[in-house]
């Protein structure tokens, strides 16, 4: 089933009709195609984390409508019958360790499939093979998950969201508060599962060098409206309103800039190292000839 | 869900009682507790209630708010009211069976129960309602402050009040954040018999009391981090002003007793 997501003119206010009544999205209109990898990037309070939680649905809209595979979620809709979506849609929160609560690491993450009526025994199959995934042995499966370090307890929330097999995977900031090594690990298994198993990816994240790197398309978030949409290239196209917006910029749009002010020229603007890498190739032997001439 | 809970929450203004100092709130309200059982016919509890009206219409509060208060304490109210009016004897009796009778004083009695826990909780929401929580925990510790003499621990059991009432919203963030990560992992909260709603309390109870044990760790280690050690010769950023209008609030409420007792018969 094509998972296609769609917010159509939808609105969400957090308690309404209270003096507490705080607007969090405007009008939101977008679309999230399945088998994309779609980065929301937008500064702390900007309405990311409301706008993921219409994801699957965990609250309505206050106005407009959610599409999400073949259902509508219609402010008015009823909460029976979400669960099908939670399955479709997994979600790993921020700080996803916080929802660990079993006896040992194989309960815990065989606790979503369950849910969903998966057999115990399918379900621990399912644990085993999702922890494999996430980089830890099968000796983790019989340990209590509060005995693990904070990396290796991140590992395991995201198992457990992993053990439901939805076909689109939500991230919350995935990699917030991991070491180097362990977040370039996390986005590189997230790749995989993209790339192998045609898992539609939404990600959340501060971090525009992973925007660069694995987004094909960006959503920008500014005070619960949409303020800019497309791919890559285009949203990283205009650097000035990036800095403007105070949203970072790909380490090699920002280091290809500044080349650009010493005199280099790029046909295109470079996003990735690597990309930034065959530009230099291209633009080297040019520049070198035009430096040899300056020397006579 | 959490939405809902009013009780203990502050809503911002700038009323008369906004501004009163909450050592003066927190002994009127205590005060008017007291005195509301001197109320004793129709006409000192209409009396009582037009007071109570006026407090509220004063703060310039909605009074949903207030009705929204009564609410979680509706089965207890009804409960005690219920007790009265089966259980009380005297004057007419309008039904009875065994030990259970309908009477006269039975119905009056319940019905002046249930005033009193309705004004009682009203007063004490207009409390909370209009005062910042870490200032009603400032007042607590002033006004406790004679017990000192009997070794009273005074600063810390209101250091404690003022962090268990600071982490109360973040307690219910938390709550609602691990409520959501759950039910993306299929939990249905509220659905099934109550065996099954139970079971699904588990999933949140766990990670809760995981965070709140790890919270108070990383807040001890701040405090010492921050040279915190204990009440004696700590200065207060918040300064409580008692104005001549808090003085005048005293006296209404004396005014009001005086009245109280012309009308009660």
């Amino acid at each position: 089933m094509a998972m296609d997501i769609q917010f159509e003119k939808v609105s969400y206010t957090y308690q309404p009709k209270t003096p507490f009544q705080q607007k969090a999205l405007y009008d939101i209109d977008l679309k999230i195609k399945d088998g994309s990898y779609t980065a929301i990037v937008g500064h702390t309070g900007s309405g990311k984390s409301t706008l993921l939680q219409h994801l699957n649905a965990l609250v309505k809209p206050t106005e407009g409508m959610v599409r999400i595979g073949d259902r509508k979620i219609f402010p008015e809709t009823n909460n029976k019958n979400l669960k099908t979506i939670r399955k479709e849609v997994g979600i790993v929160f921020q700080f996803p360790e916080a929802q660990l609560f079993e006896e040992t690491v194989a309960k815990d993450i065989a606790f979503g499939p369950k849910n969903f009526g998966v057999s115990e025994e399918e379900a621990f199959q399912l644990a085993k093979e999702k922890l494999a995934l996430v980089g830890l042995d099968d000796s983790y499966l019989e340990r209590s998950p509060f005995e693990l370090s904070g990396g290796q307890m991140r590992r395991v929330a995201i198992a457990g969201v992993l053990a439901l097999e939805p076909s689109v995977l939500v991230l919350d900031e995935p990699t917030a508060g991991l070491d180097p090594s362990g977040r370039k690990e996390m986005m590189a298994m997230f790749q995989r599962l993209h790339k192998e198993k045609k898992l539609t990816i939404v990600l959340v994240t501060h971090l525009m060098d992973d925007v660069a790197d694995y987004a094909d398309y960006v959503l920008v978030l500014e005070k619960g409206h949409v303020v800019k949409q497309g791919t890559p290239d285009v949203v990283f196209q205009d650097i000035d309103w990036l800095k403007e917006k105070q949203l970072g910029v790909p380490t090699a749009a920002a280091f290809a800039r500044k080349l650009s002010a010493k005199g280099f020229y790029f046909e295109k603007q470079p996003l990735t190292p690597e990309a930034l890498a065959d530009e230099i190739v291209k633009v080297l032997p040019r520049a070198k000839k035009a430096g040899d001439k300056d020397d006579e | 869900m959490m939405n809902k809970l009013i009780f203990g929450r502050f809503i911002p203004g700038g009323s008369f009682i906004h501004k009163m100092d909450p050592r003066c709130k927190l002994l009127v309200s205590f005060y008017f507790i007291g005195i509301i059982f001197l109320a004793n016919n129709w006409q000192s509890y209409l009396f009582m209630f037009l007071f109570t009206i006026a407090c509220i219409a004063l703060s310039k509060v909605n009074l949903d708010f207030f009705i929204k208060g009564v609410r979680p304490l509706l089965w207890l109210i009804l409960f005690t009211v219920a007790l009265q009016i089966l259980f009380t004897r005297g004057g007419n009796v309008f039904f009875e069976w065994g030990i259970i009778s309908i009477t006269q004083y039975g119905v009056v009695n319940g019905a002046f129960i249930f005033c009193r826990f309705v004004l009682i909780i009203f007063m004490s929401t207009l409390l909370t309602l209009t005062t910042p929580p870490l200032d009603l925990s400032d007042a607590i510790e002033y006004l406790l402050r004679p017990l000192k003499v009997f070794h009273f621990p005074v600063h810390e059991v209101s250091l404690m009040l003022s962090i268990a009432l600071r982490f109360v919203p973040t307690l219910m963030d938390e709550t609602e954040r691990i409520m959501n990560a759950q039910r993306a992992r299929g939990v249905d909260f509220g659905e099934g018999n109550l065996i099954q709603k139970m079971k699904a309390v588990v999933p949140i109870l766990i990670p809760l009391f995981v965070s709140s044990f790890n919270r108070a760790e990383e807040l001890a280690t701040a405090m010492e981090a921050r040279g915190y050690q204990g009440g004696e010769g700590r200065t207060k950023y918040r300064v409580l002003y008692w104005h001549k209008s808090d003085t005048g609030a005293i006296l209404v409420f004396v005014v009001v007793t005086f009245a109280l007792i012309l009308l009660r018969t």
